[in-house]
């Protein structure tokens, strides 16, 4: 069998891996960096559904990414263990890679859940390259008007506005009473549902698909849990994602529902790192450990892992969920704590027609938010989470859709606003 | 070269707003920008008032800009220090909005692509600065 030797290993080549290959060339100018790729090529992700679409003719990346003698990538590999005491990635090829640091950014798989019927023609998942190129091939192949999405999560929305896009006729099915649970609050899945509809979705909440139904063959419909039928020629299984683990079970690293991880991203063995959907970390605001798999957490994440990998210490703060979707021409954004599980939380909310706007605040500081129509400033309000700014007398204006940079104290503005500048 | 702010000067007129959306309409003419263009392009500045103060806010190209890191197609990028949006590249995500600091980043364009300053290409002074009429933007 052969072997490779290498300084830094990345597992995997998606966005925490790009930015962990930058951070660490950035430290060590030297090191050789060898990335381990299941895909064929370089792609975003999360584009398959825009590209899905059509409002782009792929899901390629046109931005940065580390290319240069001194990173290696080997495609179409699959790592299938790891022995973490001796350093040691097995690849499906049989090759053995010998490394002095590694970092594991194996993203995350989709849950399939037991449904009879799950394995028929017609029936997907979606959230990698090869998922769009599937689905793509059965649109060209077979006559499709119906599509079914069973989950209403994150995946199961983009891929609703999707089909919306490409003029199909959609059914969203969603065991929790609302959409979106994990981001949003009551009211604002309320606004959320309502804009589905509007745009022509049929939602069903607090039920499920009990079993898929075929003829001859391919996907016909599906029995629900009620016993109600649903025509449906196309079905997209999106109840979630969890961490890629299952090929580290034997490995030694410590495992929660992802790869656990300490403040420098750091698994249980030293010199073997974690980074984005995979890794474990602490939430931002309560601590608790989270798996919080969404891109500007793997960017972060990466750049920490890499930095920590070349041997400078940098500490990462902590995951704050964030995210943003739009059903038609309403925009929903939320960040943070959304359900605050108790009273010590203070919470301000405002509705008017199809605008809303919720705000949690905990001893003066912003916690998270929700923003229903207008989100044009979510981002100055991530950036008030994140700094932990005391809001005091502030917190009156948070309601006030007027509420910008101008509501911060004077000197801090002028602060922000400085910034380095722009070499022209 | 940067464009610098400063809040003690502004008037709150809004003629860099004005000036921006001339610069960027198809005609580059004010009165063909406002009364035949449509849709009306977005001012790219943007005038924050409350009471008797007032500023003039648009992109600051910030150097580790979390716009262009959290942009997962690349749309968002950079050229010559000038932080700019690929329109064709866009997809419309938001996740630039929700990144922004400054809450500077618009929803623009019929593919939902979002609308920022662009510095009017780098190539000399842009026109909310050079209309302001109380310096209270510079650019240096």
């Amino acid at each position: 069998m052969s072997e490779r030797r290498v300084r830094y290993l990345l597992v995997g080549f998606s966005v925490a891996s790009w930015w962990a290959a930058r951070s660490i060339q950035e430290e060590d100018v030297e090191g050789q960096v060898l990335a381990v790729s299941e895909d064929e090529e370089l792609y975003s992700r999360p584009l398959i559904t825009y590209a899905l679409g059509r409002r782009i003719p792929g899901p390629a990346y046109w931005g940065d990414v580390v290319c240069n003698p001194r990173v290696t990538v080997l495609w179409g590999r699959k790592a299938v263990a790891l022995e973490a005491e001796e350093r040691v990635v097995h690849l499906d090829s049989g090759e053995r890679i010998v490394f002095d640091r590694a970092l594991i950014a194996t993203g995350s798989v989709p849950i399939v859940p037991s449904v009879e019927g799950k394995e028929l023609e017609g029936v997907f998942t979606f959230t990698r390259g090869k998922d769009l190129l599937q689905v793509e091939r059965f649109l060209a192949r077979y006559p499709v008007e119906e599509v079914l999405i069973l989950g209403g999560g994150f995946i199961g929305l983009k891929t609703c506005e999707a089909f919306l896009d490409r003029g199909f006729r959609v059914t969203l099915v969603e065991l929790a009473p609302c959409l979106l649970p994990a981001m949003l609050d009551t009211a604002g899945s309320k606004y959320l549902e309502r804009a589905l509809k509007q745009a022509g979705v049929r939602v069903i909440t607090e039920n499920t698909v009990a079993s898929f139904v075929d003829r001859g063959g391919r996907l016909f419909g599906a029995r629900l849990q009620g016993g109600e039928f649903l025509r449906a020629d196309l079905a997209i299984l999106a109840i979630g994602v969890r961490p890629n683990i299952e090929w580290l079970l034997d490995s030694g690293l410590s495992l929660g529902r992802g790869i656990m991880v300490d403040e420098h991203q750091e698994t249980s063995v030293q010199g073997i790192f974690a980074a984005g959907d995979v890794a474990e970390t602490r939430h931002y605001i309560t601590g608790e450990r989270t798996v919080v798999a969404i891109w500007p957490e793997a960017v972060r994440q990466g750049k920490v892992a890499g930095k920590n990998m070349a041997g400078r210490k940098v500490q990462y703060p902590g995951s704050l969920p964030l995210n943003v979707v739009e059903i038609g021409d309403v925009p929903l954004a939320s960040c943070g704590v959304v359900n605050p599980p108790d009273d010590t939380f203070e919470v301000l909310s405002r509705s008017e027609g199809d605008r809303y706007r919720k705000f949690v605040l905990l001893d003066g500081r912003l916690v998270g938010f929700v923003l229903v129509g207008d989100i044009e400033k979510a981002g100055l309000f991530v950036h008030l989470i994140r700094e932990r700014l005391s809001l005091h007398s502030l917190k009156d204006k948070l309601l006030d859709e007027r509420f910008g940079l101008i509501a911060l104290p004077a000197e801090y503005r002028k602060h922000l606003v400085q910034g380095a500048g722009v070499e022209a | 070269m940067r464009i610098r702010i400063h809040e003690e000067f502004c008037i709150g007129c809004r003629l860099c707003e004005i000036m921006c959306i001339v610069k960027h309409s198809r005609s580059g003419k004010i009165l063909k920008a406002f009364r035949e263009e449509h849709p009306r392009p977005l001012p790219r500045v943007r005038v924050e008032e409350e009471g008797y103060t007032s500023f003039a806010l648009q992109c600051r190209h910030c150097e580790e800009a979390p716009c262009v890191e959290n942009c997962m197609t690349g749309a968002m990028h950079r050229e010559e220090g000038v932080v700019l949006c690929d329109e064709e590249k866009c997809v419309g995500c938001l996740m630039c909005v929700m990144s922004c600091p400054f809450g500077v980043i618009q929803r623009g364009g019929e593919k939902k692509a979002v609308s920022k300053c662009d510095l009017c290409g780098g190539k000399g002074t842009p026109p909310c600065v050079e209309y302001c009429p109380n310096e209270a933007l510079t650019y240096e």
